[in-house]
């Protein structure tokens, strides 16, 4: 007869070794003409992200360390290299604009800071996987973590400048709302489309070398479509759509509303972020899917 | 359950580019003139050809083989590295890679920092590193110089965390491609105690090695690689014994001394 407890252990044993057959049966490599679908993929996509998590972090904080060792201040570097190039620029723009410094400001980094985040990330991501080669050679790592290290370790910066650009601003006198919150969920939605297009860009990179050369030259044109020094106003009228679909000219809008206008930005200035990135996440995912396998052999 | 890998009737082909560097400005001119030039030429080989090996739990399998036979291929197979084109790879149970020690070290960072460094690329979380963190550091004998940066270690030292780092653990799956000697005779001597208990406590253990007395010491089943197939296959010292007269033997015979420069002529 067996006991309540005594049932309860075989039940969570079962479960359990249930739950361990199920984890090594993803645990093993698909076979090649498996045909896993994608869903599946996704799945066990994610599963070995949070596997590696540890090895995320320790790359992120050795990539910062290293960044900035054998300096006096150490980690002060990351908040005082953006509150000083800050201050250099906007008084540059200042004067050059004939501008209020503080709105001026506040108003440029907004843009400045999304846009550096994204194009540095994309740039740097682009090399991530042909950079990996003695790793990917010797030790199995998924293929997905290495630009996810080099997007990671460029939103730590990222975030310590926006937390630069708040402190100055703050101190500067200028007046913040609670919207200032809502760059958390703007951010992770950044952080997503950033990841996506570092992850297509690295892939691309590994078939045709000359692509991050290309994809350099590109981003710096697309730079000046997005209303960083400019204000859209500018624009003549006729052209102004083009901002409404441009992504990371929406990107901008959603920094400069929650920051400096203090409104919640309405379902219209989010869609156009928020499709692209999932039309990023399922490229760039389906893309991985087809050359996940092949990848190794052409580093 | 209990650890396991199968490999069906896999093949791994390596393509070797004569370009080097694939660019997308000559992906263009492709597209544009579908005309074969020398740039694109590809060389195809089969380093592992219609492999089918399975292991179970108890195994102690030696890998024997002449240099690019595919050895330490299907070692990097087995971990993942390389996915086969063609047939499949079973891998149950985890993987412990001692194939390259070491890797991933960071040489700007202290010895401390590359545990775990070095431990997170293993696998392993970072709980697991803290607590094994003491005894890494007590087996690998460098106390005084952990927190350095390891630029400043010598390749021995570097050798001896390296092995500390990696055989820490017993695994369930253990791959050993030669590393039975690092370091100075002290620490050989602790390595091999440390490898002879690994190898006793893992469930599987493939060992890839050119030292025979290594293979007949450690496996309790040989097979001989040659050209990226499993040519034979059974008892170590029969498979030892073959692979010496039919393999190693055939080309490695030594050839009758020749030299290139013409002979003076010695007369008297």
């Amino acid at each position: 007869m067996p006991t309540p407890l005594a049932e309860a252990t075989r039940n969570k044993i079962e479960t359990d070794s249930a739950i361990a057959d199920v984890a090594s049966r993803l645990d093993q490599q698909p076979a090649i003409n498996s045909t896993e679908s994608f869903g599946v993929f996704l799945f066990r996509s994610l599963r070995e992200m949070t596997n590696i998590k540890f090895a995320l972090a320790s790359f992120v904080v050795n990539n910062l360390r290293r960044r900035y060792r054998r300096s006096v201040l150490g980690f002060a570097w990351s908040l005082l290299n953006p509150i000083l190039t800050m201050c250099v620029m906007t008084a540059v723009f200042s004067i050059l604009f004939k501008q209020n410094p503080k709105d001026f400001g506040v108003y440029v980094f907004t843009g400045l800071l999304p846009w550096s985040f994204f194009c540095e990330s994309v740039v740097a991501g682009s090399g991530s996987l042909t950079g990996a080669e003695s790793y990917l050679k010797k030790v199995y790592i998924p293929k997905l973590f290495f630009p996810m290290v080099t997007v990671a370790t460029e939103a730590v910066n990222f975030a310590s400048s926006i937390f630069a650009l708040i402190l100055l601003a703050a101190v500067a006198g200028f007046h913040f709302t609670w919207t200032c919150v809502l760059v958390l969920p703007i951010t992770a939605l950044l952080f997503s489309f950033t990841y996506c297009c570092a992850l297509f860009c690295s892939i691309a990179t590994v078939y045709f070398r000359d692509f991050a050369h290309i994809l350099r030259v590109g981003l710096g044109a697309v730079f000046y479509t997005v209303p960083i020094v400019y204000p859209v106003a500018m624009i003549p009228a006729d052209y102004r759509w083009f901002y409404s679909y441009h992504p990371m000219a929406r990107f901008v809008e959603l920094y400069r509303l929650s920051i400096c206008e203090g409104q919640i930005p309405s379902l219209e200035v989010w869609a156009s972020p928020i499709v692209v990135t999932v039309v990023a996440f399922l490229l760039s995912f389906a893309l991985l899917k087809k050359t996940e396998r092949d990848i190794i052999f052409r580093l | 359950m209990d650890a396991l890998i199968e490999i069906n009737n896999a093949t791994l082909r390596f393509r070797i580019y004569r370009n080097r560097t694939p660019a997308l400005k000559e992906a263009v001119i492709r597209v544009l003139s579908p005309k074969k030039t020398a740039s694109d030429e590809v060389i195809e080989f089969n380093a592992l050809q219609n492999l089918n090996l399975s292991i179970k739990g108890g195994d102690r399998l030696g890998i024997i083989g002449l240099n690019g036979a595919g050895k330490s291929t299907l070692l990097k197979m087995i971990v993942g590295i390389y996915p086969p084109q063609h047939g499949s790879v079973h891998v149950r149970g985890k993987v412990t890679p001692l194939i390259e020690l070491g890797t991933g070290f960071d040489h700007e960072l202290s010895g401390r920092e590359n545990i775990y460094l070095n431990g997170a690329l293993l696998g392993r979380s970072f709980k697991q590193m803290r607590s094994l963190e003491e005894a890494i550091i007590d087996f690998s004998g460098l106390e005084d110089k952990i927190d350095m940066p390891i630029k400043y270690y010598s390749s021995g030292m570097l050798g001896r965390l390296a092995f500390s780092i990696g055989t820490i653990m017993e695994p369930e799956i253990l791959l050993v491609d030669e590393v039975f000697s690092t370091g100075d005779a002290q620490f050989v001597e602790k390595a091999r105690n440390r490898m002879d208990h690994l190898i006793s406590k893992s469930s599987i253990v493939v060992i890839v090695s050119h030292s025979m007395d290594h293979i007949v010491h450690f496996c309790n089943r040989v097979v001989v690689l040659n050209k990226g197939a499993v040519v034979a296959e059974g008892d170590p010292t029969e498979m030892v014994e073959y692979y010496r007269t039919n393999i190693a033997n055939v080309g490695a015979a030594p050839a009758p001394y020749k030299s290139a420069l013409p002979q003076p002529v010695l007369t008297t």
